[in-house]
């Protein structure tokens, strides 16, 4: 059996490990700073990974190095500054109204999530993004599955309140 | 089922994580109540709202990074496990016989973990991490396991006998968390890799791996591996010492 190398276990989860960091920190400086760390850290503890589930194990080393560098910062991770909305590839089927509505969908449920704790952000990413189980995120954030379960309702009701809210949501907060 | 009931497992019923017998019963009460049907679309529509939201892909620059980084670790281990056979050669030209194994055929599962343990050792040697507890005491080296391992390892000191032991740490070895034990022979370094016996043991001969001896033998339900650079001599004392303590 041929050694398994690193670059052809790990590396086809970095777009999701990329795109988690994204979440956790709000940034592109700062995701691609958390997920280089956490590829430095998956090589050396790559004999440890037993079973074939690279991704939630790149995913809590990720996780990991987030909280490490913001313990070292010693400042709260939830207020990520808002990203502009007017970046988002536009989708050149619709015509210019509906192009204006996508964008501020997008924008909206965007603002939305990153109003989210980020305890909160995080499960909603794992579960509807990467579509982990419970028990797999549970794993990864090392919290009970109950504890997954009522953070993911209170997410979601929270998500519902805010984009069902009768002022705009950019509005308020663009 | 009530809604409330409904209402507590609706997380749990739009995440496909309710038992069949809990989603059977929901579905029922769904086929019959317009308002819990509702709450499901809506809970649905939240989930599909944030699938929506575009994708962030890692950057190139990121890539390249990480690879460049890999592959560069992986010819540094291959130098290493080089130049410890260089030394080996050394040893041979003093007059050390080395003896080396004809494995017949069928003994794949125990030559990977052979592998296994040649890169254990190795790694410990790279890494920094030779010892999680540092102790020439075997009565510390051995409580340090208990709560860490499933298993009691062994723990003997052999320093009367010119093998000091080093410490003890925890590794991962064939998908299971084993003993290691640390032993010094002069500047060279001896694991030992300990952990409960699954499969009644294969007859033992010394193996030569990618410039490592190695060892394996059982004792009591416990299977033992010992790699070194040390010559193939010394490690046979090594063994016999602590097979006889």
């Amino acid at each position: 059996m041929p050694p398994r190398v690193f670059e052809e276990i790990v590396l086809p989860h970095l777009n999701a490990a990329f795109n988690y960091a994204r979440w956790l920190t709000g940034n592109d400086e700062d995701a691609e700073d958390v997920v280089q760390d956490a590829c430095l850290r998956a090589m050396r503890y790559f004999a440890s990974l037993r079973d074939d589930d690279a991704r939630a194990w790149l995913f809590a080393i990720v996780r990991n190095t987030w909280y490490s560098r913001l313990s070292k910062r010693s400042r709260g991770g939830d207020t990520a500054p808002l990203d502009d909305s007017g970046d988002e590839p536009p989708d050149n089927q619709l015509d210019p109204e509906a192009l204006l509505l996508q964008r501020h969908a997008v924008a909206r449920v965007r603002a939305a999530l990153e109003q989210l704790p980020v305890d909160f952000r995080e499960v909603i990413v794992l579960r509807e993004i990467e579509g982990l189980s419970y028990k797999e995120i549970a794993a990864i954030v090392r919290v009970p599955i109950g504890t997954v379960m009522s953070r993911l309702a209170r997410a979601r009701d929270r998500l519902a309140t805010m984009l069902t809210a009768s002022v705009p949501l950019m509005e308020r907060v663009g | 089922m009530i809604c409330d009931d409904v209402e507590r497992d609706l997380d749990l019923y739009v995440d496909r994580e309710l038992g069949p017998d809990s989603d059977a019963v929901l579905r029922q009460h769904l086929r019959g109540c317009v308002a819990c049907r509702r709450r499901v679309v809506d809970r649905e529509a939240i989930g599909r709202l944030v699938r929506s939201m575009p994708y962030h892909p890692a950057p190139d620059r990121l890539r390249v990074h990480v690879l460049t980084r890999s592959k560069r670790g992986r010819s540094r281990r291959t130098a290493l496990a080089w130049a410890a056979a260089a030394v080996l050669v050394v040893s041979l030209s003093t007059g050390i016989a080395l003896v080396h194994s004809s494995r017949a055929a069928g003994e794949l599962g125990a030559d990977a973990v052979a592998n296994a343990v040649v890169d254990g050792h190795v790694r410990s040697l790279m890494a920094d991490h030779l010892v999680d507890v540092a102790s020439t005491d075997r009565h510390i080296v051995k409580p340090w396991f208990l709560g860490r391992l499933d298993f009691s390892p062994p723990v003997r000191d052999l320093a009367s006998l010119g093998f000091p032991l080093v410490g003890g740490r925890l590794d991962y070895l064939s998908g299971r968390p084993v003993a290691a034990l640390v032993y010094q022979r002069q500047k060279h370094t001896i694991n030992v890799f300990i952990w409960p016996a699954s499969v009644e043991p294969a007859a033992a001969g010394p193996r030569f791996i990618r410039g490592f001896n190695v060892r394996e033998w059982s004792r009591d339900g416990t299977t033992f591996w010992a790699v070194s650079d040390v010559n193939d001599v010394e490690l046979t004392q090594f063994v016999r010492a602590l097979q006889e303590s």
